[in-house]
């Protein structure tokens, strides 16, 4: 009977001890490059709540450049409703940045009534990608080298998974037969440009790009450039000038406007000539008492 | 009425017919409707305040019981040119004492079609963006167009066959107190009744009748564009013109019903307003619920014969869902059964004839609610990550509030016109009786 009881206020207290627990927050820092040169970083948070990751939004998370020091704070930020926010990295942190060619990102998301303070970091080596074209026999290929800084020097960085494609609109359309491709001893990718004919900007170019997407070394790197490759893109600016139902209101057809206003002329003249029958009438009433 | 009226002296059908003061019961019938338009009223300042919100109207359902009522008021409107024009032309005289009451139904309906309508758009201040960057491409235009111009043919169809009548009431000054006197003054003191006066006039009423009748028919038919022009399940008929004209044509004639019952009893018109009257009204009503009946079996036989899969959803939900009570409450209390009553000649009697009226307005006014908004809740792409209160829409109480205060509206309109011109025409009816006698 007493083991019993004990059982029961065990499972009691364990289940006020659940209770009280609080979700733990999660915290990601990505980091971003483009074009070897602009440098941001993603922010975002989110908790399991109800067997379910969802964001986190209004949550204050401090950046850091290596520690947590003030001098070294890239910046602060607040998640959005998507549990997201960006940080831009910035100029003042340049001399810090150039240092050295590793360096950690410490994101520390600030405590709140819901969450306990929580930390996460990320690791980067500084890395460059360089994009050469090249046109032999009518094949186009596009070669991208990835090289990671050390030291002293840049070196190729082998087995680097990476996506080399056009961009297109919201996506990236690879150049070659397979989604991604894997750079070599030399940190190099070629692709042969297997798709023909896309169509281009008015003068035939599209961008190229590489990619490369949440590398645990690395990070997130991208590089474009534009070739005249494509087709020249016919814009039909006509179809605008043309008068239809669906433009505006100022190329309203001409057969339409015909009609509306006839119809209107037609009735309203009416309406007009009805309202001066009414003064008419009132002339008439005028003269006779005269 | 031509065997009741035949002894009946000039003097004495211009004392029957002038405007009475209103009763203990004609107050306690004003305030009440005082009373729901000022709630209406109420309901709209909340919306003003707090902006569409307060509406059960979302993403989906952006249509809902203010297009439903405004639809509604269109079609009653058109009563005006059954009686009034078509009848007149056609030089129907028995329909005289009932011209004057189509003509206000319709003037009322066609100021609270406009009114409502405004009320949907949430930002009244708007509406003139309609007139100055309107696109005379959109069905939207030559509905604000067409309500304009009907309005004004109304208006002067109700006031020309108004100007004699204005003369006589002048004359009894004592009865009708020195504010109205003055009113009439105003608006008809000129009318000395000469014989030019009245060719010009009937000439004028003749035009109207002729330019009411086009006018009416694009009313309608362009309301029922706002709806067909746009490709939805339920919207995508080539028939829905000649669908909304006959159903326009039943619930007008439907009012008109209601509203010769209640002013018949009101007044003490049984020597104007005879059983005859109802008798003829009867087989109107009786061959108009047949047409409309027509058209509702094409509207819905047609695609629930193909049962395409967009269509399906909406026809099923209508014909076995959730709206089939309001839907087959609408095909029979709104058609079936008054062409039940009145198919016999016991059913064309005035009580009778009375509540087939207000089943076949009430049977309208839900059936205009289900030609909006469960197509609505049937677009062609799927609803999806949207909120599970977009699935479904039953107006708020605000919306309630406004519908019936723009109901009570229109009937407070109709009810102070009788209260201040004759609801029967008195000069025509001594002329007819004149002309009888002779």
């Amino acid at each position: 009977m007493l083991f019993a009881l004990g059982l029961c206020l065990c499972s009691f207290i364990n289940a006020g001890a659940q209770d009280s627990t609080r979700p733990e927050l999660n915290l990601t820092v990505s980091y971003f490059m483009k074009d070897n040169k602009v440098i941001h970083l993603l922010i975002n948070t989110k908790a399991k709540i109800d067997s379910k990751f969802q964001p986190i939004p209004n949550t204050v998370v401090r950046l850091y450049l290596d520690k947590a020091e003030d001098s070294l704070l890239i910046g602060k930020v607040t998640t959005t409703r998507n549990g997201f926010a960006k940080a831009v990295f910035p100029v003042s942190l340049q001399s810090a940045w150039a240092a050295s060619p590793n360096h950690t990102i410490l994101g520390i998301a600030e405590g709140n009534k819901e969450f306990d303070e929580v930390s996460s970091e990320t690791t980067v080596t500084k890395t460059r990608l360089a994009l050469d074209t090249t046109t032999s026999e009518g094949k186009k290929s596009i070669t991208v080298q990835v090289l990671a800084q050390t030291a002293d020097d840049w070196t190729p960085a082998a087995d680097v998974e990476m996506r080399v494609g056009i961009k297109r609109l919201g996506s990236i359309l690879s150049a070659g037969d397979e989604e991604t491709f894997t750079t070599d001893s030399t940190g190099t990718v070629t692709v042969e440009l297997k798709k023909d004919s896309l169509p281009g900007d008015e003068k035939g170019n599209y961008i190229l790009v590489a990619r490369i997407d949440d590398n645990d070394q690395y990070g997130n790197l991208s590089l474009e450039k534009s070739v005249p490759w494509g087709e020249p893109l016919v814009v039909d600016k006509n179809f605008f000038d043309q008068r239809t139902l669906w433009t505006t209101r100022y190329r309203t057809p001409f057969w339409l406007l015909f009609m509306a206003y006839s119809i209107v002329i037609g009735v309203w003249g009416t309406l007009v000539y009805l309202v001066v029958q009414i003064v008419k009438i009132k002339k008439l009433s005028e003269n006779k008492s005269s | 009425m031509q065997a009741a009226t035949t002894t009946l002296t000039s003097e004495q059908i211009t004392l029957d017919l002038l405007p009475q003061k209103f009763g203990k019961r004609g107050m306690i019938w004003t305030g009440s409707l005082l009373v729901i338009a000022l709630i209406g009223a109420y309901a709209y300042y909340r919306q003003l305040k707090y902006g569409l919100v307060v509406t059960n109207m979302r993403d989906y359902v952006s249509w809902g019981i203010y297009i439903s009522n405004f639809v509604f008021f269109v079609a009653i409107s058109l009563v005006g040119s059954l009686i009034t024009a078509i009848l007149r032309l056609a030089n129907v005289k028995w329909a005289t004492p009932l011209t004057r009451i189509a003509e206000i139904i319709a003037v009322s309906a066609i100021v609270f079609a406009s009114i409502i309508i405004v009320v949907d758009m949430g930002r009244p201040e708007r509406f003139l963006n309609l007139l100055i960057h309107g696109r005379l491409q959109s069905p939207i235009i030559w509905d604000v167009i067409v309500i304009g111009t009907y309005f004004f043919i109304s208006l002067l169809l109700l006031y020309f066959p108004l100007l004699p009548d204005l003369k006589l009431l002048i004359q009894f000054k004592e009865k009708s107190g020195k504010f109205l006197n003055r009113l009439y003054r105003f608006q008809g003191s000129f009318w000395k009744g000469t014989r030019s006066q009245f060719r010009i006039s009937d000439r004028a009423i003749t035009i109207l009748c002729i330019i009411i009748i086009p006018v009416a028919f694009c009313i309608h038919t362009v309301t029922s564009w706002l709806f067909a022009t746009t490709y939805r399940p339920g919207w995508d008929s080539t028939n829905f013109g000649a669908y909304f004209i006959s159903g326009a044509f039943l619930v007008g004639a439907g009012a008109v019903v209601v509203a010769m019952y209640v002013f018949r009893k009101a007044y003490r018109l049984e020597k104007y307003i005879t059983e005859n009257h109802f008798e003829k009204m009867g087989r109107i009503v009786v061959l108009l619920s047949l047409l409309y009946l027509y058209f509702n079996v094409n509207e819905y036989l047609v695609p629930a014969f193909k049962m395409k899969n967009a269509e399906s959803a909406h026809l099923n939900q209508l014909f076995t869902g959730e709206y089939a009570p309001m839907f087959w409450f609408a095909i029979l209390v709104g058609m079936i059964l008054p062409i039940c009553m009145l198919v016999f000649r016991r059913g064309r009697k005035p009580v009778p004839m009375f509540i087939a009226g207000i089943m076949i307005v009430v049977g309208a006014w839900f059936k205009r609610y289900l030609i909006v908004t469960p197509t609505l809740l049937h677009p062609f792409l799927p609803m999806q990550d949207v909120p599970q209160s977009y699935h479904y829409y039953f107006p708020s109480w605000e919306e309630w509030a406004i519908a019936l205060g723009s109901l009570a509206g229109a009937l407070l309109v109709i009810t102070f016109f009788a209260r201040i011109y004759p609801i029967i025409p008195i000069q025509e009816t001594i002329t007819e009786q004149h002309e009888k006698t002779e």
